[in-house]
């Protein structure tokens, strides 16, 4: 029975809950004045948003006679009383009076104020760490796809600029394409093959560009491009096709140089697809077209010894561009955020 | 008794708790009924494709071949019936090509034996080599015609360094391309060379039909009268690139049988990357409401 009763009282509340809302219903302003905006601009607040990437609000343009008549008050002054007396008719020297006076000349000046096209980016990224889990493909070797998991992680320095690291996972999913097989079994030439273990890169990310799109009239999205890029390793390996009877293998750690250029399409303010084309680029070391003609009973270290690994490996190093597309997600943490002011 | 009592009071209450709460929503209706009903969604946008034709001279570059690449230079023509449906015609006439690293290793590598003749020429009117180039046989692209419906879903601006801000949209054609292209002619059946006749590695030209084409790119309007555009463009269909008798006989067709014929032809997707610039007629864009 008890319970019954905090029962009846919550259902109570419940019953309370929407008449407090008629409360919100739009009244009509007594005396006609116009109501106070609710977040009114600190005094003293920078003419012009000293960064252009930061959430700050756009200064209001010099329009009209709307800006030029009625200048806010300073800080800390008190605004004559609208049908009360005016002290400075009383008193035209009073400090006041004087700072008044000062105002009003200044607002007639004319402001070249700047609109953004963007006013309030809907990101906010300074200072929030992304996570960027992706799968890349292979996009330019016809031989050997390298296809594969990948993880980036960034740290927003400013809006624009941010520091982090990536990794790549490939061993085991590098696969021999029939375009090589055929074109190794019309024309009798066999082209050297390598794969890829994993590789890491450092990377420095900018982020030059942001909008927003209307999609079918109907909802808006906004998206960012970035380029980014960075050194770092990549773990490579022939895969042994000219003499796969004697040569096998280690994988060779090779410094690399990426460069990437990505799209960020956000669903909400923390969740974002991301579209990336990266060029890991690099020299790797391939198998040789040559093979020994000794015997395999020679000493290990001769030339003439096919199992002799000094003599698998081309003489030199081949300049070498791969190309991935990485699609993923991107998830900025915290997952929230404030702006600084208000829109 | 008492307990079904009291849940009978209380579902009355929640009841009408819920009937009370749902008055609260009239005031969403304030936006539905008031100044903004009917309103579109964007005062006073240009609309800088709705009524309007359009050329676009454009260079496109082929992506991810095998064995030669082509530059094709072109134009779109569109007529925008809508600001997101225009219906129009991608055209291209291949100016440029060269070969790629794997064409210049057959032709330098690949030996020239019982084993490859009839796949990599071993004679011709090239004395200075030994023999033909196999870049003489690999295909080649002419033209590409393709007409084409282009829808714009999506419409907006970016902003780039935070200065530079331009209208955007990124539009989807789809439609049929009509290909003209230069391939190993067929050889080994009846009335034709045999295939290891240097005669038969001769190009000859024939016109392809894409399964369809796809193309999806972004156009910037710094201005009314003109705009950049990229694109990337697929034309999927079968042909022989490199001239090669691969299929045709043993076991499901997957081995050769001395002839070049249609099963020799490999499905390639055909892609392309096109920069253009447009120009738009008349040269002022309308404004909606």
């Amino acid at each position: 029975m008890k319970q019954a009763r905090r029962w009846l009282l919550l259902a109570a509340a419940l019953v309370l809950v929407p008449q407090a809302a008629y409360a919100q219903k739009k009244k009509p302003p007594k005396g006609g004045g116009t109501p106070a905006p609710t977040t009114a601009p600190a005094a003293g607040a920078p003419a012009a948003p000293a960064d252009a990437d930061a959430d700050q609000p756009t200064p209001a343009p010099a329009q009209g006679g709307d800006q030029t008549g009625a200048a806010p008050p300073a800080a800390g002054e008190t605004p004559p009383a609208t049908g009360g007396v005016d002290i400075c008719q009383i008193t035209p020297d009073a400090p006041e009076c004087a700072t008044a006076k000062t105002l009003g000349e200044e607002a007639k000046k004319t402001i070249h104020a700047e609109i953004y096209a963007v006013e309030q980016q809907y990101v906010i990224k300074a200072q929030r760490i992304e996570i960027q889990p992706y799968f890349e493909f292979t996009m330019n070797d016809q031989f050997v796809s390298h296809n594969g998991p990948g993880l980036a992680l960034n740290y927003y320095i400013t809006q624009v600029l941010a520091i982090g690291l990536n990794g790549n996972f490939y061993e085991g999913l590098n696969q021999d394409s029939d375009f090589n097989f055929q074109n190794r079994r019309s024309a009798r030439i066999a082209v050297p093959l390598n794969e890829y273990q994993a590789g890491g890169n450092l990377n420095f990310t900018y982020v030059p560009m942001y909008g927003k799109f209307a999609g079918f009239g109907d909802f808006i999205f906004n998206y960012d491009a970035y380029i980014d890029g960075g050194p770092g390793l990549i773990r490579t390996r022939p895969i042994p096709v000219i003499d796969p009877d004697n040569r096998k293998f280690d994988w060779n750690n090779l410094i690399d140089f990426d460069v990437g250029i990505g799209l960020r399409v956000f669903f909400s303010r923390w969740l974002a697809a991301v579209l990336e084309v990266r060029d890991i680029i690099y020299f790797d070391k391939i198998e040789n077209l040559q093979v020994a003609q000794g015997s395999t009973s020679l000493p290990i270290t001769s030339t003439q010894n096919p199992l002799n690994p000094n003599t698998w490996y081309d003489s030199s190093t081949h300049f070498t561009n791969n190309v991935q597309l990485q699609v993923g997600l991107s998830i900025f943490l915290p997952t929230s955020f404030e702006y600084r002011l208000p829109k | 008794m008492k307990r079904r009592f009291v849940r009978a009071v209380l579902a009355s209450i929640a009841a009408a708790a819920v009937s009370a709460s749902a008055s609260s929503a009239q005031a969403q209706e304030i936006e539905l009924t008031g100044p903004l009903k009917g309103a579109p969604a964007v005062r006073h946008m240009r609309l800088y494709r709705e009524g309007r034709f359009s050329i676009a001279p454009a260079i496109s570059f082929s992506l991810l071949d095998q064995y030669r690449r082509t530059i094709l230079v072109g134009a779109t023509l569109n007529y925008n019936i809508t600001d997101w449906l225009s219906i129009g015609v991608w055209g291209a006439y291949g100016l440029l090509n060269s070969t790629t690293d794997l064409t210049d290793q057959i032709d330098s590598h690949a030996p020239r034996d019982a084993l490859t003749a009839t796949n990599v020429n071993h004679t011709g009117a090239y004395p200075m080599y030994g023999h033909a180039p196999f870049a003489d046989q690999t295909a080649l692209m002419d033209w590409v015609v393709a007409p084409q419906l282009t829808f714009v879903p999506f419409r907006g601006k970016l902003a780039i360094f935070n200065k530079i801000f331009v209208d955007t949209d990124l539009f989807i054609s789809a439609g049929e391309a009509i290909a003209g292209i230069e391939e190993r002619g067929n050889c080994g059946d009846t009335g034709q060379p045999v295939c290891s006749d240097p005669n038969s590695f001769k190009r000859v030209s024939s016109t392809k039909f894409s399964y369809g084409t796809y193309a999806v790119g972004l156009t910037f309007y710094p201005a009314d009268v003109w705009s950049l555009g990229v694109e990337y463009r697929a034309f999927p269909f079968a042909w022989n690139l490199a001239g090669f008798d691969s299929r045709g006989s043993g076991p499901n067709g997957n081995f050769p049988d001395n002839k070049v014929n249609s099963q020799d032809d490999t499905f390639h997707f055909n892609q392309v990357i096109t920069i253009m610039v447009g120009f738009s007629f008349p040269t002022k864009a309308k404004v909606s409401e």
